[in-house]
């Protein structure tokens, strides 16, 4: 590492990782306890497992973290998802190129997107309600399209696009989703995109008499969050061999939990996609540890709302005493 | 015989004394004005009374009694009642339900008595002479009888001290005549009244006691027939301007017109037509809500215009939004520092660099040039003496002089040829007010055309070149810098014919 301190570690401010640090002493915590528990669960099939799941809920998260530094949110991810889904199936059925009915698919989702920020922008809704509406639309849509019924797949290139391994036994979802968080996180970190994000979260009408145009800023993020459900839907019907209407409930709120764990606040201009990087590791290496101990289904939910909650309450007394400290040192 | 005293009331806030050592008492059945300026301490005072702030020092006696109150609560239950400008009602409830607000009349089971509270509240609605009907939403009512539900509020709580804040600021004639109805007959049941105003006319037909407060002190207490309305103001103002003005660098060289604007009209302001050079001070004077923010927010682009005619530089300039303001040359540092300035969770680099970050700092690839950005910030902490540990502190972080500075600093990297500041120095200390002005004439002097909003009149006589008084939403006079006093801007602010 050289002296002017530009090593990549670095340059992970150390704020940053402080902020980060229980989350990861959390997720040590977790993976210790579950490799006690269970000797199948600390080895590299089961690691790789773990992020081949993540690949599903990690796209989502990282839509819904850019939208909630901004202060906004994406009810409608999951069925954008699931609409993809049935769309990309459909258009693997008819003939089409898989990589280009991937790449058509991922366009409606982006289209789905700049609705939802239209009905944001020019009909003065809340986030909140906009995407709500969308969501049982789009919803609707991804059973209209199939008529209720699962959509199969049976050509083979967009089957392996889903799980051919690539490089060792890492298939191109996990590929692309670790792509996905390099590229989004130096956006988010390192261009002016990134910067008006943080800036509209945190003060939108100052941000307007700064000469940003927060319109457009909404326009964008909307975008690739459309843009991001729409392949998690799509690798996700690849890797299952079909595209089903009813995938990805409530998978928006998964991603937002991601978000949430990883150091988002509710209010606007807080959050990194590092922070959501380890907060969807911890997040899943709990779930898949769970079922692995053979959890019922219905304590895993309550075991999820509870890790949520027990996250929040210890960052909530970190950052009260770390405000604390502060007052008594400028005081 | 009811009466409120006040003995050595002080209230201090960081680095601003807002009262000093007020003393005086107040009997019942008379109506007391409170004259003086913005920030003399008329609200303050009001706010001491009814619980929402603590004096830092002082005793406060109710009908001979020591009493203090920690909560508004706690004053109500005593019998105060301060009825503010923007009116303290929940507008999707009924009138009586707001009268009522929090102490609902329970009848049988504990539910809420409606049939009983809607006739007490009609019982006092005809015994003011008025016609309300008692289950009518508030949000359905004018501002008049919007503040007459406070009124009303008032006197089920059995209040014995009513103070009224600047309750006329947006009534009619007819409704300001009414008001004082209601007020004089409040006066007759031997209520004591406080009345704080700006318009003279008005304490003159309600008010039998002026008090006057400037700078936090308590100049006189007067009776109202034994004054003239010259007197008044020169009791509110008369203080020598400070020396921090004399000791400033003036620009003398002031340059061609930049800025003609003719009969700009928008939803809050008329007719607004001025012109502005380079290298000069152009104060906008007149009372809070005169409409001095709206014609700069139309300027900027915030605010529609709907007639009306800007040229920039002999070009004709059409506002359309903040980034196109931008584009042509103008800066705004807004009124509310809080809400609108600052970017409460970036550091003061990020604060700063924000509004020249695309246009100057992106590298190649698009990147932000983090060296680039941090040599821009540490040039404004250096030029404007920004008291900061580090460019990556929270600029919320910074006390509100840092912050405004942190703000100027943004602006002034954009190379303005119009820098609009709107009040840049309310509510912060002294010696950043005087750093300020300093920077303000060093402005003028590179060129920049300073157009500057300020309600403390030593402000804008003590800078500017000349000044325009806003009225009711239009110029009412422009003055140059030789006529300038407070008792002429004072007049043309407030005096209406």
């Amino acid at each position: 590492m050289d002296k002017n301190g530009n090593g990549i570690l670095a340059r992970l401010k150390k704020s940053e990782m402080a902020d980060r640090l229980s989350l990861i002493i959390a997720l040590i915590i977790l993976v210790i306890f579950f490799s006690v528990q269970n000797r199948h669960y600390f080895t590299t099939q089961n690691l790789i497992n773990i992020l081949v799941t993540c690949s599903l809920m990690g796209f989502i998260a990282i839509g819904e973290t850019y939208l909630i530094i901004a202060n906004q949110i994406d009810l409608s991810a999951g069925s954008v998802a699931a609409f993809s889904g049935v769309l990309v199936a459909v258009l693997v059925g008819m003939g089409v190129n898989p990589l280009l009915a991937l790449l058509i698919t991922v366009i409606v989702g982006g289209l789905i997107g700049a609705l939802n920020a239209t009905g944001i922008n020019f009909l003065n809704l809340q986030p909140f309600i906009a995407t709500l509406a969308s969501m049982q639309i789009i919803r609707g849509f991804a059973y209209i399209l199939c008529d209720g019924k699962a959509v199969p797949i049976s050509n083979i290139d967009f089957i392996n696009l889903g799980s051919k391994p690539i490089i060792g036994r890492i298939t191109f979802p996990v590929i692309l989703l670790l792509l996905a968080f390099i590229v989004l996180g130096v956006i988010l970190k390192k261009t002016y995109f990134g910067r008006s994000i943080y800036v509209l979260g945190g003060n939108p009408y100052a941000a307007r008499l700064a000469g940003l145009n927060p319109k457009a800023v909404i326009y964008k993020l909307h975008i690739l969050s459309g843009i991001m459900a729409a392949l998690a839907g799509a690798l996700l019907a690849a890797r299952m061999n079909s595209g089903q209407p009813s995938a990805c409930d409530g998978l928006e709120f998964d991603g937002v939990t991601a978000a949430v764990l990883g150091g988002c606040a509710f209010t606007g201009g807080v959050g990194t996609i590092l922070g959501t990087f380890i907060g969807m590791l911890v997040l899943q290496s709990f779930n898949t540890g769970l079922i692995m101990l053979n959890v019922q289904i219905f304590w895993q939910n309550v075991a999820q709302g509870a890790l949520l909650v027990v996250a929040l309450a210890f960052d909530f007394y970190r950052k009260k005493a770390a405000a604390k400290k502060l007052e008594t040192k400028t005081a | 015989m009811a009466s409120i005293e006040f003995r050595n009331i002080s209230k201090t806030f960081p680095g601003v004394k807002a009262l000093d050592n007020i003393s005086f008492k107040a009997e019942s059945g008379k109506v007391y004005a409170f004259l003086g300026e913005n920030g003399a301490g008329k609200s303050t005072l009001l706010k001491i009374m009814n619980g929402d702030y603590q004096p830092t020092s002082g005793e406060m006696f109710i009908n001979g009694e020591k009493k203090s109150f920690s909560t508004p609560k706690e004053a109500i239950a005593e019998g105060i009642s301060v009825i503010y400008q923007e009116r303290q009602v929940v507008k999707e409830m009924t009138v009586a339900e707001n009268v009522f607000l929090g102490s609902w009349t329970k009848g049988k089971l504990g539910l809420v008595d409606f049939a009983e509270m809607n006739a007490k509240t009609a019982e006092i609605i005809s015994s003011l002479h008025m016609n309300i009907e008692p289950d009518r939403k508030v949000s359905t009512l004018s501002i008049a009888e919007q503040q007459l539900v406070e009124i009303i509020k008032a006197i089920v709580r059995d209040s014995n001290i009513i103070a009224f804040d600047e309750p006329t600021a947006s009534l009619s004639d007819d409704e300001i005549d009414n008001l004082f109805e209601i007020i004089k007959s409040l006066q007759k049941q031997n209520k004591i009244i406080f009345y704080v105003s700006h318009r003279m006319n008005e304490i003159r037909k309600i008010a039998e006691k002026v008090i006057i407060f400037k700078d936090g002190k308590l100049v006189d207490l007067v009776d109202t027939d034994n004054v003239t309305d010259d007197q008044l103001i020169s009791l509110m103002v008369g203080r020598p301007l400070g020396k921090i003005f004399e000791e400033l660098d003036r620009n003398d060289k002031i340059g061609e017109t930049i800025i003609k604007v003719e009969n700009l009209t928008t939803s809050y302001v008329n007719n607004i037509s001025f012109e502005g050079r380079r290298g000069e001070i152009l104060g906008f004077a007149g009372l809070v809500g005169a409409g001095r923010t709206e014609i700069m927010k139309a300027i900027f682009g915030l605010d529609r215009v709907k007639e009306g005619k800007i040229w920039i530089d002999g070009k004709e300039y059409i506002p359309r939004s903040p980034a196109y303001a931008i584009e042509n040359g103008i800066a705004l540092v807004p009124e509310d520092r809080k809400d609108q300035g600052i970017l409460p969770n970036i550091s003061v680099r990020g604060n700063i660099s924000i509004s020249v970050l695309k246009k100057k700092l992106l590298t190649k690839i698009k990147f932000i040039d983090e060296d680039a950005e941090k040599e821009i910030a540490a040039k404004s902490i250096k030029a404007l003496n920004i008291r900061t540990p580090d460019d990556e502190k929270l600029i919320s972080q910074l006390s509100g002089g840092n912050q405004q500075k942190t703000i100027l600093g943004r602006w002034l990297e954009t190379e303005p040829e119009i820098l609009i500041l709107d009040e840049p120095t309310k509510g912060i200390d002294v010696g950043a007010k005087s750093d300020f002005y300093k920077l303000i004439c060093d402005c003028a002097k590179k060129g920049i055309l300073v157009i500057l909003i300020s309600s403390e009149l030593s402000e804008i006589i003590g800078l500017c070149d000349r000044v325009m008084v806003v009225r009711e939403g239009q110029i009412s006079k422009e003055l140059d810098r030789s006529e300038l006093s407070e008792e002429t801007i004072l007049k043309y602010a407030m005096v209406t014919k």
